[in-house]
């Protein structure tokens, strides 16, 4: 018989950050823990994991080559067994066959498990290249706002694109496909003169296109864009008060992967475009003090 | 759910034997017992997956209301800009996170205590944070030391606990982030391990921000007395 061994495993509360993380790093063992990190608290961290100890050997896959084994052993046996296969023998296989097929399909249903496969991994999007171009009449703590918020979405989320549009003023960073006839100094007219087009400036809510989707501005997003997260930058802290004159700007985020934001990941990125709508009332009050 | 399958399968196998007659003694002679068993065999495999999927299905853990007072203390010699950022700071990580009490200390002196805190002996007003004491204390001390961000993901587990009094009797998680080598942000949560990974990466980032704001503002100040 084999030898079945359980190994818990209790990740150590006091856990040390010494570099943010890298984004797509995960060890094999603590695989279970890493993909658990989607929802919104931090799951029990001890894992029961049955392994034969033999290092390299995934065990997830286990109950299929068991299911494959026992069942042609069960068919092996039906066909090697006594002349007469009683009514008894026959439920007995039918019974084994059935379970040897459950067990096969096993792994695949566990994929589906709050907590499975994560999910693919961030590509770089063909052919684009990488730019960060700002408008220039902002002021220095604007500027400094804009470069802080793209570099921390940049590095903190799925996202390969970063675009934002506050108070008329165009930030963008990251990979973008600037189509052949444009060149640096017409960047940002290109980029404003398309979002004009789309409307984007007037949007209230957060738009979330977690899959390719046929949207209308996704002709300036670089190819390979598979979910966009569009997420409005509001004056007033409450979202339900809609007046005109309300709305600032947008950030818009692509990225490479599909269901790149999930609900924490959507709730940081409210929280920095929070950031500048609080950077124009400080320059506003500054103004203030200065005239 | 496989639990279920394996378990009846199980069940169903010796019914099997059992009503059929044979005489319920597990050797392999008989073709039926060697069927019995490898059957036997796939149901036992199919609990055994049964539990592990159970034990990879997340265990919710209850928030704990944080005892104390609520406070919005800052300090008030600091330009409108950062202010405005300390409060962003702070709406962010209430919203977001699970963190329910903010703490600064700046160039030893205690800039910002927000959120709930721990009552004052006596009197209804918030403990007020000994900000010498802390930097002199041992956790303040190591996370100087690695400049890195500690965690400490069930706080009672924690001796240091004792260098906090400030923070809420109840509280669960604290998230000590260094600001540079000037300082340090205690962020209290009210769920134990509360803070995920994103949370911590988020707050790091966050922490650096705070600290290059308050750098420029601090060294163009002149010093200051504490009160």
């Amino acid at each position: 018989m084999t030898i079945l061994t359980t190994k818990t495993q209790l990740l150590n509360p006091l856990i040390q950050l010494k570099t943010p993380l890298p984004l797509k790093f995960r060890p094999k063992m603590a695989s279970i823990s890493a993909r658990l990190d989607n929802s919104q608290q931090q799951m029990n961290l001890s894992v029961l994991r049955f392994t034969l100890g033999i290092p390299g050997l995934d065990e997830s896959y286990l109950p299929r080559w068991i299911g494959y084994g026992f069942g042609s052993l069960l068919i092996l046996n039906h066909l090697l067994g006594s002349d007469s296969v009683s009514a008894a023998q026959l439920r007995t296989e039918a019974l084994g066959l059935s379970l040897a097929a459950f067990s096969i399909t096993l792994p695949y249903l566990g994929k589906f498990l709050k907590g499975a496969a994560p999910l693919d991994q961030t590509t770089l999007p063909e052919g684009a290249e990488q730019i960060f171009v700002m408008s220039e009449n902002v002021s220095v703590a604007q500027k400094e706002a804009l470069a802080w918020a793209t570099y921390v979405l940049l590095r903190n989320t799925n996202t390969t694109s970063v675009l934002i549009l506050t108070q008329g003023e165009l930030c963008i960073r990251g990979y973008w496909n600037l189509p052949d006839g444009v060149s640096k100094d017409n960047v940002l007219d290109w980029f404003k003169s398309n979002i004009e087009e789309t409307g984007l400036s007037d949007l209230r809510d957060t738009l979330y296109f977690p899959q390719t989707a046929d949207a209308e501005f996704w002709n300036i997003l670089p190819q390979g864009t598979r979910s966009v997260l569009v997420q409005p930058v509001l004056l007033s802290p409450n979202p339900s008060m809609n007046y005109m004159g309300n709305i600032e700007g947008f950030f818009l985020l692509a990225s490479s992967m599909r269901y790149a934001y999930n609900e924490k990941d959507r709730a940081w990125i409210r929280a920095v475009s929070n950031k500048l709508r609080n950077e124009r009332r400080t320059w506003h009050f500054d103004i203030l003090l200065q005239s | 759910m496989p639990i279920y399958v394996g378990g009846a399968s199980l069940l169903a196998v010796l019914f099997n034997r059992a009503i059929s007659g044979i005489a319920p003694v597990a050797d392999a002679s008989s073709s039926q017992s060697r069927a019995d068993l490898l059957t036997l065999g796939l149901a036992v495999t199919n609990v055994l997956t049964g539990l592990v999927w159970l034990s990879i299905r997340p265990k919710s853990i209850t928030p704990v209301e944080p005892q104390g007072v609520e406070c919005q203390e800052i300090y008030s010699h600091l330009p409108e800009s950062v202010v405005s950022e300390i409060l962003w700071v702070w709406e962010s990580l209430s919203a977001v996170t699970c963190c329910k009490s903010l703490v600064i200390v700046y160039d030893c002196q205690c800039i910002v205590q927000i959120g709930v805190a721990a009552k004052s002996l006596n009197i209804d007003e918030p403990f007020a944070v000994d900000a010498a004491k802390l930097m002199q204390g041992s956790l303040y001390q190591g996370v100087l030391k690695s400049g890195a961000q500690s965690y400490m993901a069930n706080l009672s587990l924690y001796p240091g606990r004792s260098e906090l009094p400030f923070l809420p009797s109840n509280t669960q998680a604290v998230i000590l982030q260094p600001l540079g080598d000037r300082g340090i942000a205690v962020l209290g949560g009210d769920t134990i391990r509360g803070f995920t990974t994103s949370d911590q990466t988020w707050i790091s980032y966050i922490g650096e921000k705070l600290d290059a704001t308050l750098a420029k503002y601090m060294s163009s100040m002149p010093s200051v007395v504490q009160e």
